[in-house]
């Protein structure tokens, strides 16, 4: 009788061990592939937000003209989509190249706030030495507009 | 008869030795490709979330004549933080390999989304007539035609 319960149990009592070892196998696995499709789950569903915020943003460059008198590049573009953009993403291009300083840079007359909501107006006043031929402006999710001085 | 059982004794510990050995190659086997997974998945989380665009004006001279060189305003358009650093940007101008760059962070400390670098390809001596700059960086390819 002896025998026979010794040979049960190391059929039961091996069984046993592979079937902890596959169980905490799995449960390693099943962490790490549910985190890795959760982490790529959650960047497409940012870069859809993204495409979708692009294609919801138009700007168009009302007025750009140059003062030879006072050296100044005055540029007006409208935020003519459906999103808010932020006026520190926007970039300002001057004949290639990228322009920081500005003299004026307000929205709709104020020049404290970084939203650019939809319908208004951003005025933008850089200096410039030449007459410059092309400025290009690109909003913070890269739709952009050129106008020829 | 205790033989019989010396011999079940035996059967019984090796037994348990090769269930534990199994179960042991498979563990470390599923551990092994978990970490993979999770490697994986935070690369190609990382290369969806990254986006850029060149922003430069192609209406305007990109290409310096006099100092052979090349410049592009390249804008971080995805949601993730790009090292600016030309090992982790691939340049190709015209089909050919870059390696003498210069990178700028040209509004701010490091390449954020929204931020803009620039770009200064030095050493392209191109002949008059169309060109073309690929970028590619982490899986994301962007072309940039101009005119010289």
């Amino acid at each position: 009788m002896a025998e026979v319960s010794l040979l049960g149990f190391s059929v039961s009592g091996s069984a046993a061990i592979i079937f902890v070892g596959i169980f905490l196998a799995f449960s390693s696995a099943y962490t790490a592939s549910a985190n890795g499709f959760e982490r790529v789950t959650d960047a497409k569903s940012t870069v859809d937000d993204e495409a979708l915020e692009r294609q919801n943003t138009a700007l168009s460059i009302t007025n750009a003209s140059y003062d030879a008198g006072t050296d100044t590049l005055t540029i007006d573009v409208v935020n003519e989509g459906t999103t808010d953009l932020s006026v520190d993403a926007t970039d300002v291009l001057v004949d290639n190249t990228y322009r920081t300083n500005f003299t004026v840079r307000t929205v709709d007359g104020d020049n404290s706030t970084d939203l650019w909501l939809p319908g208004e107006r951003l005025h933008l006043e850089v200096n410039a030495t030449s007459q410059p031929n092309r400025v290009k402006i690109v909003s913070g999710p890269g739709v952009a507009d050129a106008e020829v001085i | 008869m205790a033989s019989v059982s010396a011999s079940h004794l035996i059967l019984f510990i090796a037994s348990l030795v090769i269930a534990a050995g199994v179960a042991g190659t498979f563990t470390q086997g599923i551990s092994r490709l978990s970490d993979g997974i999770d490697d994986q998945s935070l690369e190609v989380s990382e290369e969806v979330r990254t986006d850029i665009e060149v922003i430069s004006d192609a209406g305007s001279p990109v290409y310096n004549n006099s100092t052979n060189t090349v410049t592009l305003l390249v804008k971080n358009t995805g949601t993730a933080d790009i090292p600016a650093d030309s090992r982790f940007i691939e340049i190709l101008v015209d089909g050919r390999y870059r390696t003498n760059v210069t990178i700028t962070v040209v509004d701010g400390e490091t390449w954020q989304p929204n931020n803009v670098i620039r770009l200064e390809i030095g050493g392209a001596d191109l002949s008059p007539g169309d060109h073309r700059v690929k970028l590619i960086v982490n899986g994301d390819e962007e072309v940039f035609r101009f005119r010289t």
